[in-house]
């Protein structure tokens, strides 16, 4: 079972993106894919959409699973291992979440079974970095967001220039130059394809 | 399997990040259709978005919403006024009972300052477009998903849920 966490900050495109990559990692049913949704606000509009597409879903509401709900998240990848034993779960955390601390979680529900962890991918929305990195509090988080990824993914790149998308890549690229980088549109599908690669071949 | 406890207070907040959610059964006399509820539901999306903003949000994580109804479901969304809203989902007919989830993730304002944004933008709206506020509960959607259990039968679920609830606030009465 290897554990994928789609992170990113808020209104980045994670819900979309797990949506396009479970279902070509699921490659026609030759995999199993599970998911787990975690949303602050208590109201788990993400789990119903996924839900809703045809996917199996586990919601995790109440908090955040990189520290409030942490519990909660690592009995639930847990339950996952014992009554479904996946081949691949993936995890869209809230867009506050700390993905390090996710995989924190990750590893201690995995403790009793067998698990991998899979990359950290978190997504950058390229309609505005300088909102999300130029605020005080705020591009704090979105620093650590991005330093704790494994995969990097300049997301919604079809709704910006290709300058914006580059000029984007290169802020976070200051920030984390070790992790993977690429341009991704899930409305399009740019990108999509290649996570999918990634995840599955993923060795840690 | 070992106890992870987690932290009691929420990362989050340490950046500043408020979530507030509330479910609602909204009504029309006459027969609402997808163009119509999409609409609602942007410029709902787009107004709770500049009432947090007025009451100082510095940023808008999002402000999402789930349409549910006998035919089928809509969704609606905006990470910011200057972003604008965007919506999608078909019905297959109208319809005059719907159920709607709105949950608005803001940096910058305390929790009751989203609420309060929340709550204007869904009644404002609302009777902008003259759908009645019938019944809401804040911090309420459905139960906890079970991946192996069948799908559950929402609208079901949520009336019984909002039925139960005794402090389930009259939007008449706001």
């Amino acid at each position: 079972m290897k554990i994928t966490q789609i992170a990113g900050f808020l209104g980045c495109g994670k819900t979309t993106l797990v949506l396009r990559l479970s279902r070509l990692l699921a490659d026609g049913g030759r995999r199993k894919v599970a998911l787990v949704v975690n949303e602050i606000g208590e109201i788990p509009v993400d789990g119903k959409i996924i839900e809703e597409s045809g996917m199996q879903v586990k919601d995790i509401g109440g908090g955040c699973i990189c520290c409030e709900v942490a519990a909660t998240f690592a009995k639930t990848i847990y339950r996952l291992y014992k009554d479904f034993s996946p081949d691949h779960v993936i995890v869209e955390p809230t867009g506050v979440a700390v993905p390090h601390q996710v995989k924190l979680a990750a590893r201690m529900g995995g403790r009793d079974a067998k698990m991998a962890l899979g990359p950290a991918i978190v997504l950058f929305d390229a309609t505005r970095p300088a909102e999300l990195l130029d605020m005080d509090m705020l591009g704090q988080l979105v620093t650590t967001q991005v330093k704790d990824a494994d995969v990097i993914a300049i997301s919604k790149v079809d709704a910006v220039t290709e300058k914006e998308a580059e000029d984007s890549a290169a802020r976070v690229r200051e920030i984390n130059s070790k992790a993977d980088l690429l341009h991704l549109s899930s409305f399009t599908g740019l990108g999509v394809e290649e996570l999918v690669e990634i995840v599955a071949g993923w060795e840690g | 399997m070992q106890e992870y406890k987690g932290s009691d207070t929420g990362c989050y907040t340490e950046h500043g990040v408020s979530g507030y959610g509330v479910a609602a059964k909204l009504s029309r006399s006459d027969l609402m259709d997808d163009t119509f509820l999409k609409s609602m539901a942007e410029k709902m999306m787009v107004s709770i978005a500049e009432k947090c903003v007025d009451l100082g949000a510095k940023c808008i994580g999002h402000i999402k919403s789930h349409l549910k109804t006998p035919a089928g479901t809509l969704k609606a969304d905006t990470i910011g006024v200057a972003h604008g809203s965007y919506s999608k989902g078909h019905l297959t007919e109208p319809v005059r009972e719907l159920f709607i989830a709105i949950n608005s993730i803001v940096q910058g304002i305390p929790e009751d300052a989203v609420k309060a944004a929340t709550l204007e933008g869904l009644h404002e709206v609302a009777d902008e477009f003259s759908i009645t506020v019938e019944k809401e509960k804040e911090h309420t959607y459905f139960d906890e998903f079970d991946f192996v259990a069948s799908k559950k039968d929402y609208i079901k679920q949520l009336q019984e849920q909002l039925d139960q609830d005794p402090d389930a606030l009259s939007g008449e009465d706001e």
